[in-house]
Order: structure tokens, then C-alpha cells, then sequence
């Protein structure tokens, strides 16, 4: 048996190490842990920077792209984005009573063409045709059409008819594009019928704008800057322009307010109703809660379009007054009940939950109780539940503009920008295609966000890891 | 071992996937085939069902078309609109009708005297009805008593005022008896008038002037027109069936007097849609003889190649004021102030881009007939040309009157169509740009426009007239202060005495002189705001020949066409 010395610095203290059971990982919050869970989430996160660059489109987008959405380009209806956009400068349009004019000289080599010739030189603002007397003519009837016309065929559009022989012009204005145009004079008999002999004549049209245009445009500061024969540039159209010149971009942008105003203004209110209705249903109970659910059955089983409609028509809208805030209204008074159900069902589970209990015996008065324990505990699933309301809201925003019952004229939303897209969606479909793609995209975006949302913020989801 | 066996495993696991996925797919594509044949052979059933038939059916000598609504009923005492007038066009023939050059011919009348005080009419003897019996002088007294009886509250009733007593008849200060038709014995119709009038003739192709026989229409209790079998037709075709709401069929009339002139065998109305897209598609997969076309499917008509019609229908559009007292479009500075900020050509070509469509200048349209040429031509119009310097000083100069310290909205009244919705933001924003008007647009069905228009509820509405017979006073007559379709009650003693004058007077130069009297009033007052005259390019089927477009009467008219 050794003997072994005790000193007296064995008997000191042990110096204060770490301790042993350290934590492995920092601390996370509720919303921290939701917020790494949803930075994994490669589509949610995706979603997330799509919903974020929608915002800056409708709040900051106005800020640079400064052009006012009602202002109308009528030299440039219904542009497919990326058109050229040079034109001349041209005096103002002045009516032709057919005698020639200055330009005469203008012999270009087809405006000597059989008996059909060019009075001067055509432009999108008007071409001026004049011909020489056609074989057994007793009237004359023109034409105009997109391609050379064979023999026998169509001549495409008819322009104009006269039964005399001392009328030999005519002033074509109707929607004239910058491109090339064949025009055709037949001779007709007396009776009105074509006799087969044809002048036909290819008229390329440039595009020209008047001093006075450009500077109501703002082209220029003042129309006298210009003189005729000057080259410039029509506004620019990134988008394109609807069927009225306006541009497209700054109508997306107008038109992204309303859809998204309503898209979150909405399903705020219905929502922040809902959770209130609802807690007050769950935490009271008893017959209160069941007189409270059965009356949001019942809204429930309204039809849903049906009183949409008749809400916003029962609301008096004055005649060309928008319809934005009745749309709203009808939106929080029929859609909160899915909201008020959720949440009292989730408050029937957490009250009966240990810590209430605890809480209870402590002290915790009932506004306590609701406000500090049982609302923040619903927060994940009400979160969830708003991503998910603002698509539809923005939906049903976008249908009722659709079918007229929407907003009001000159102010856009996407849903009445594809109203009036797809009159015209075979010749022009830019129109329809970018608000279409508006509303898809944000109604995707904001799904996929709040799937992702859901699987980031549902507290059982954790364990399944 | 365990290893291997797991390898194996997943490999075969993964071979059956892709057979499954492969079979799956199998099965997709056979499930779609199945589909698509059965959905084409119900859709072939259907159409056989429902008769559709090719848009020229040569065996059976018959074409089909399509309208673009239902006649809600064919009684010719009480219809009012143009779906009507086109089936009635068809079925019934007045006392006189319009041949194939749109000029005034014999119909059931083959012999007629006119003069100051009254008419008398011969009728055929070989006019009859579809059952084979005759149609009779006292057939035509019986329809226009019925329309004007105010029980039977026609709309139309206005268009026999120029008969002695109609109009007294028509507010129930005197019997129906009373009118001044009698038939003197079964084929003579004598006519006294109210006052002398120059274009009786061409009244008496309008249908409410249509014949309807006393006993038919009494056996029918109250369906007379509702039904194809509760109509007697005098006309060259004859109503075989009426589905409603589906289809109409009009079958040649063994009894009609001219049979000479018909070529069709029969008519099928297979389609009611007003639907541009839809009709161009029925018209391209050969479904029916014709279509109209839009700015929106011309270039689609004109890459098929087709051959392209046009024709202008006579009517006109315009902006009309309220004229009301406490409305601030009586003031004649603002009105003035407007039509000089807007340019009709502008609206015309560059926005709704309508082929046909002409720019507005006059009340009065361009196909009138003056003295031995056009109206217009030995009339023309006066015109505005845009001036937005001198619409801004008329501007202020309203505002001044008015005492305003601004101009509050005004409301722009418009039905909902896809034209007048392109109309109606052009002139909000061309007002606003150029006077900084706001307008409010009022957007309504028709009837609600209609109801609104009558009330007085706008300040502005976008308003349209197409003429009921051959003579510019269906036009002059619509701003009389007593005409009821003078929806913004405009009030001018000297305009009243013009159209008093052209109602009355009997020589042609003097009612052309009161006509251009009108134009200029117009004009001057700015009464209304021209936009356009209404012209349509349509496409026809190029076997099928003489189908006639009309300004007035049934337009579009295929009582003329044959198949080549």
C-alpha cells in the first residue's frame, strides 16, 4: 500500500472548465429555423426573388419607366415589341381634291406602272393614286392588298368605287403600316361589274409623323425644332403598344398595381377578420363557437362568383368609376370563413396545451392568453394561408376585370388588358400574351412560395427530417 | 451475396419502372386516340342531328347562313329590330317592295296612284297567302290598324302617322276604325293621308306597312309571329321550321306570285352567333355563304385570298349632346369647344380601322338620293377641321359662361361592344388631352343604354341611326323636339319649321332645300359630333351569286341569289 501524499494544492477548487454538455448548434428561433429551411427550398426561394422583383416592378418600375399608361401613340397601334421605329417628318394632313402636286416629279420606276400611278410619295398618313382612263370603263373600283395578286385571284380590299369616268384618284388612309402594299383599279361596266381589265401597282409606304405629333408626344421640345424631311424616333415600346398606341410596359406597371392591391389588400383584411373570428370562436366555445362556425357555414355555401357580382353591382358603382374598392369589400365579405375555420381549429388544439394551463394557474388573463400564447402559435399556418389567398384574390381580380366588372377605363389591370388582348390575339398577339404571362407568373410564384412556406413553417414537418 | 442480390433487385426494379412508365405512356396515347375518334364521331352525330349542312348544298338547291341573333318574335306589326327585318324581308312582301337594283317595284300592289290628299292601291290577283288563299285589301287594313292600336304598343306605330287619324288612332283619342285605310272591295286599298307626302311609296315597303289577314291572326290567341307555324307568309320564301334559339329554315313559296325570280330552293339558318372569330371560321370551313369582317380578321381574309365585298348600310354614328336645360352640354361654346378637338378622320383610320368605315361630316349619309344626283354632292357637308387652339378658347369661353372655376366629369354614355369600347377611350383620352375634359365612360347592354338614353341620364352618348326608308327625312326628323328617338331632346323652332316643311312638301327641291337647311343647323348648333358612317367588307361564297346588300329593307337579302 503506497502512501500516497496529499498536497495542499489537490484541495484547491477545480479551475472552471467548459462545460461538458455544450450546446452543439447556436440557438434558433422559430423564424430562423423556418427561414434556413426555406433558403433549401431552391423553388421557394425562387418564388421568393420572383415576388420581390413583382414588387419593385409595380412600386419602383413607374419611377423609371416614367410614361404615362393612357397616353395614346396612335402612330403606333398595336406594335409588336422591337419594331423599327424611324420616321419622317411630313407636313400636316391636308384633304386632295386629286390635282397633281409638287411632287410629280416623284417617277419612281413602278409608279409608271400600266395606268395606275403614285400622286406622291406614300406614307403611313395617306397614298395618293391616280390612273389613266382604263378600256371600256364606265366606273372604276380599288383595291388594296398585302401581296401581288395573280390573274383570276383576289384583289384583296376593296377602297373605293365610283360609277364615273371624271374621278380618277383616290386617297387611301385607312390604317396604313410601313410596309408594302399592292393596289389594284379595275374597270367596271355600267352595270357595276368588273370587266377583267386590271392596273395594278406596288406601293411601298414609309412611315412619317407631323412636327405637331412629335411634339404632342414629346418627341421634341417644340414642333419648330422640326423641318420636314427629318428623320427621328418614335417612342420607344419595349413591350410593344395595345390597340390604342398605349405602351405596354407602363400599362403591365399601372396595371400590376390594381391586380396586386387587391391581390394583398384583400386577403389581408379577410384574413386578419378570419383570425380574430375565429380565435374568438375557439377560445369561447361552447355554444358561442357553434352559433359563430354555423354562420360561416353558411357563408361559405354562398356562391362564391355569383355574389361577387351582385355585391359589386348592389354597391351603386357610379358609371365609369372603378370598382376597386367594392371589389374588395365583396372579396373580405365571402371569402374570410376559410381563415376563421382554420384558426379556431387551431386554437381548440393549443387550448387545451400544457402551458395554457400553466399559464392559466399563474394568472393569465383571457386577452393574455389569446394574444401571447395561442395567436403566435397559429401565425405559421395563418402565413401560409395568405400566400396562398393572394394568388386567388389576384385571380379572381383578374376574371371579373375580364369579363367587364372590374375596373374602370383608362385604368388597366392585367385581367382587362387580356379582355381586350384576345379581340386581337391572331394578328397581334403580343396583346394578350404579356399580361396572360403577368398573371401566371405571379399566381405561380406566389403558390410555389407558399408551399414552400408551409413545409418551412409546419412545425411537424421538423422531426420528419 | 446479400449484395449482389440487392444490385439485381434494383436493376430489375429499374427495368420494370421504365417498362411501367413505357406501358403508361402506352396507355396514355391509346386512351387519346380513343378519345379524339369518339369525340369526332359525336360531333359528326350532332351536326347530323342538328342538320348542319354544307354552305352550298347543290343537289337540294339550297344555301345556308347564319344570323346574328334570334328574331325574338316575326309578327311585322310589332318588330322593331334588324334580325327581324332580315326574316321578314324574306317571308312577307308590302305593297311594294325594292328588286334587285334596290329600286322601288311592284309587290303585292301591280298598280298604284298617288297624289296630295291619298293613294290607292290595285293588289294582284294572283297575290296569295301561303295557304293559298288570296291576300286582300282588308289584310293590310287589319295590320295597320294592329299597328297602331295601342294595345298592341308597337314601337314602329310612328312610321303610319302619314296615314289620316294613325296618330290620333295610335295615343286612343280615336277607334281604330277611324284610320284612314278602308278597303274599297277585295283588291283595291284606298289610303287618305294626314297631310301630303312625297314618299308614301317607299313606306310601303317598310314590314310594319306588311299585310296580316284578320282570322289567322285571331286564331292564333296572342302567338301571332312566335312560332313558324303561327305565321301566314306572302313572301317568296315561307318559314319551315323554327328551333329556337338553334336553327331557321325558309323553304321556297309554291304560292308566291313572281316565282320567276327565285332561284334557291331554300334557305337554312343553321347558325346564330354574333361572334366575329366564330363566323369567320364557320365561313372558312365552307359552313355558310357569308361573313362580315372586322379590322381584327382582315388580314386573315385577305392570306385566304378570298374575294372581298364591300358595302356601306346607310347608317350613321355620332355623338349626341344632351340638350337638356341644367345639363353643361347645352351650352353651345362647350359643344363647339368639343368638335373642334377631335378629328373623325383619326377615329376612323388609325382606331377603329374598320374597312368601310367613312369619317362622319353630316347628318345626312352618303347615299341619299338628292334631285337627279346625291344629296351630298349637290349639298355638301360644312365641316370642322380640327383646331384644338380654337376648341381650348371655346373652352374657356364656356367656362366663363357657365361661372365654373372648372368642368366637372362628364359622363360619356356607350353600349358594350367591342367598337364602341375602342370609340369611347379614344375620346376620353382626345378630350382630355386636348380641352383636359374628363370623361367618364358609362358602359351599358343595349336595352340599359337604351332606357338611359330615353331618361336623360348622360351628358354625351355614342348614339347610331339606320334609315327605315329611302328618303333623308328619317334622318331629318330625328332631332325634331317632338320625335321621341331625339334622346337629347334638342329644341330649335327653325329646325322644327325645315322638317314641318320636308314632311309636308310635295316638289323635290323644296324638301332638299329644308334637308340642307337641317345639315347646316346641325352643323352650326353642333347638335351631335359626326363619327362615322357605317360600311361593311364581308366575303361571300363564290358559287353562290346575287346576294344583295341593302341600305334599306332586308339586309343581307338572298331572295335574288343562285347557286353557279
Amino acid at each position: 500500500m503506497a502512501e500516497t501524499a496529499f498536497t495542499a494544492e489537490d484541495f484547491q477548487p477545480a479551475a472552471a472548465t467548459e462545460s461538458a454538455q455544450a450546446v452543439a448548434r447556436p440557438s434558433l428561433s422559430y423564424w430562423q429555423d423556418a427561414w434556413i429551411r426555406l433558403k433549401a427550398n431552391r423553388r421557394a426561394l425562387f418564388s421568393l426573388y420572383l415576388v420581390i422583383g413583382l414588387a419593385l416592378f409595380t412600386l419602383v418600375g413607374p419611377l423609371v419607366w416614367t410614361v404615362d399608361p393612357s397616353l395614346q401613340d396612335l402612330d403606333q397601334i398595336s406594335q409588336p415589341p422591337g419594331a423599327d421605329r424611324h420616321a419622317v417628318v411630313v407636313a400636316p394632313h391636308r384633304p386632295w381634291d386629286g390635282s397633281a402636286t409638287g411632287s410629280a416629279s416623284l417617277a419612281g420606276p413602278q409608279s409608271s406602272s400600266g395606268g395606275l400611278r403614285l400622286a406622291e410619295a406614300p406614307t403611313t398618313q395617306s397614298v395618293r393614286l391616280a390612273w389613266t382612263p382604263l378600256p371600256d370603263a364606265a366606273g372604276y373600283r380599288l383595291y388594296r392588298n398585302l401581296f401581288p395578286a395573280a390573274e383570276g385571284q383576289a384583289l384583296g380590299l376593296p377602297l373605293f368605287e365610283i360609277a364615273s369616268l371624271d374621278v380618277r384618284h383616290f386617297e387611301d388612309r385607312l390604317d396604313l403600316k410601313p410596309r408594302t402594299y399592292h393596289y389594284s383599279v379595275v374597270a367596271l361596266d355600267a352595270q357595276g361589274r368588273l370587266t377583267g381589265s386590271v392596273r395594278s401597282l406596288e406601293v411601298p409606304v414609309s412611315r412619317v409623323v407631323t412636327a405637331q405629333e412629335a411634339e404632342a408626344m414629346g418627341l421634341v421640345e417644340d414642333a419648330g425644332q422640326l423641318s420636314l424631311g427629318d428623320r427621328i424616333k418614335l417612342r420607344a415600346h419595349p413591350l410593344g403598344t395595345d390597340y390604342l398606341g398605349r405602351d405596354l410596359l407602363a400599362r403591365l406597371m399601372a396595371g400590376a398595381q390594381v391586380s396586386l392591391f387587391i391581390g394583398i389588400v384583400a386577403p389581408l383584411l379577410f384574413i386578419a377578420f378570419g383570425v380574430i373570428y375565429g380565435a374568438a370562436a375557439g377560445f369561447l366555445g361552447g355554444w358561442a363557437d357553434q352559433a359563430l362556425m354555423r354562420f360561416s357555414d353558411f357563408v361559405v355555401a354562398l356562391p362564391f362568383l355569383l355574389f361577387m357580382i351582385l355585391l359589386r353591382v348592389a354597391s351603386g358603382v357610379q358609371p365609369g368609376e372603378s370598382g376597386i374598392t367594392p371589389m374588395v369589400l365583396a372579396m373580405v365579405l365571402l371569402s374570410w370563413p376559410a381563415a376563421a375555420r382554420l384558426v379556431r381549429g387551431q386554437i381548440l388544439q393549443i387550448r387545451e396545451e400544457g402551458y395554457i394551463g400553466a399559464s392559466r394557474l399563474l394568472g393569465g388573463g383571457a386577452p393574455y392568453l389569446v394574444l401571447r400564447h395561442m395567436i403566435p402559435n397559429t401565425l405559421g399556418v395563418i402565413l401560409v394561408t395568405m400566400t396562398f389567398a393572394v394568388p386567388t384574390a389576384i385571380f379572381t381580380e383578374a376574371f371579373l376585370s375580364f369579363i367587364g366588372m372590374g375596373v374602370a377605363p383608362p385604368t388597366p389591370s392585367w385581367g382587362s388588358m387580356c379582355n381586350e388582348g384576345i379581340k386581337t390575339m391572331l394578328t397581334t398577339p403580343h396583346e394578350l400574351i404579356f399580361p396572360a404571362l403577368f398573371i401566371s407568373v405571379t399566381v405561380l410564384a406566389f403558390n410555389l412560395l407558399g408551399d414552400g412556406l408551409r413545409d418551412a413553417l409546419d412545425a411537424r414537418m421538423r422531426s420528419a427530417e | 451475396m446479400a449484395e449482389t442480390s440487392n444490385l439485381a433487385g434494383e436493376a430489375a426494379f429499374n427495368r420494370s419502372a421504365a417498362r411501367q412508365l413505357a406501358l403508361f405512356g402506352l396507355a396514355v396515347l391509346i386512351g387519346l386516340v380513343a378519345l379524339m375518334w369518339g369525340l369526332n364521331l359525336l360531333a359528326s352525330l350532332t351536326a347530323t342531328a342538328s342538320g348542319a349542312s354544307p354552305a352550298v348544298d347543290a343537289a337540294n338547291n339550297a344555301i345556308t347562313v347564319m344570323l346574328a341573333e334570334e328574331p325574338p318574335q316575326l309578327d311585322s306589326t310589332r318588330s322593331t329590330d334588324q334580325v327581324s327585318g332580315v326574316v321578314l324581308g324574306h317571308v312577307m312582301e308590302g305593297l311594294l317592295r325594292y328588286d334587285d337594283r334596290g329600286e322601288l317595284a311592284p309587290g303585292m300592289a301591280e298598280d298604284w296612284r298617288i297624289d296630295e290628299a291619298g293613294a290607292t292601291f290595285h293588289l294582284r290577283a294572283d297575290a296569295l297567302w301561303s295557304d293559298g288563299q288570296p291576300v286582300t285589301a282588308h289584310d293590310f287594313v287589319f295590320a295597320w290598324r294592329q299597328g297602331l292600336d295601342p294595345e298592341n304598343a308597337s314601337e314602329y306605330a310612328f312610321i303610319l302617322y302619314p296615314i289620316k287619324n294613325a296618330e290620333a288612332v295610335n295615343q286612343g283619342r280615336l277607334p281604330v276604325t277611324e284610320l284612314g285605310a278602308r278597303a274599297v272591295d277585295e283588291r283595291t286599298l284606298a289610303v287618305e293621308f294626314e297631310r301630303p307626302i312625297a314618299f308614301f311609296d317607299k313606306l310601303t315597303a317598310f314590314s310594319t306597312y306588311f299585310p296580316v289577314r284578320e282570322e289567322f291572326y285571331r286564331a292564333t290567341e296572342g302567338r301571332f309571329g312566335a312560332d313558324a307555324d303561327q305565321l301566314l307568309y306572302n313572301g317568296p320564301f315561307k318559314l319551315s321550321s323554327w328551333v329556337h334559339g338553334q336553327s331557321l329554315q325558309l323553304d321556297r313559296n309554291p304560292h308566291y306570285w313572281d316565282q320567276a325570280r327565285i332561284r334557291l330552293d331554300r334557305i337554312n339558318v343553321a347558325y346564330i352567333t354574333s361572334d366575329p372569330n366564330t363566323r369567320l371560321n364557320l365561313f372558312k370551313d365552307e359552313k355558310i355563304v357569308m361573313t362580315g369582317l372586322t379590322a381584327e380578321n382582315l388580314t386573315n381574309a385577305l392570306e385566304q385570298r378570298w374575294h372581298i365585298h364591300r358595302h356601306m348600310d346607310g347608317s350613321i354614328f355620332y355623338l349626341e349632346f344632351n340638350h337638356r336645360s341644367g345639363r353643361l352640354t347645352r351650352n353651345h361654346n362647350l359643344r363647339k369647344a368639343m368638335i373642334l378637338a377631335q378629328d373623325p378622320g383619326e377615329l376612323v383610320y388609325k382606331v377603329t380601322k374598320t374597312p368601310g368605315y367613312l369619317p362622319g361630316e353630316s347628318l345626312f349619309p352618303r347615299f341619299l338620293e338628292g334631285i337627279r344626283g346625291k344629296f351630298r354632292d349637290q349639298h355638301p357637308a360644312p365641316t370642322y377641321r380640327m383646331d384644338v387652339q380654337a376648341a381650348r378658347d371655346h373652352l374657356e369661353r364656356a367656362r366663363l359662361e357657365l361661372g365654373l372655376d372648372a368642368f366637372p366629369p362628364l359622363v360619356l354614355l356607350s353600349s358594350d361592344s367591342p367598337v364602341s369600347n375602342i370609340q369611347t377611350e379614344y375620346f376620353q383620352a382626345v378630350f382630355k388631352k386636348n380641352l383636359g375634359l374628363d370623361i367618364k365612360i358609362d358602359r351599358q347592354i343595349f336595352k340599359q343604354r337604351l332606357a338611359k338614353m330615353t331618361s336623360g341620364d348622360f351628358d354625351l352618348v355614342l348614339a347610331g341611326w339606320g334609315p327605315d326608308y329611302n328618303d333623308p327625312l328619317t334622318y331629318g326628323d330625328l332631332f325634331a323636339s317632338w320625335n321621341l328617338n331625339n334622346r337629347g331632346r334638342y329644341s330649335n323652332p327653325e329646325y322644327d319649321r325645315q322638317v314641318r316643311i320636308a314632311q309636308s312638301a310635295m316638289d323635290a327641291p323644296t324638301r332638299m332645300a329644308a334637308f340642307a337647311e337641317m345639315q347646316r343647323i346641325i352643323h352650326e348648333d353642333v347638335v351631335i359630333i359626326p363619327n362615322y358612317e357605317r360600311g361593311v367588307a364581308y366575303v361571300t361564297h363564290p358559287r353562290v351569286k346575287g346576294i344583295l346588300r341593302r341600305v334599306v329593307g332586308a339586309d343581307t337579302d338572298y331572295t335574288y341569289a343562285w347557286i353557279e
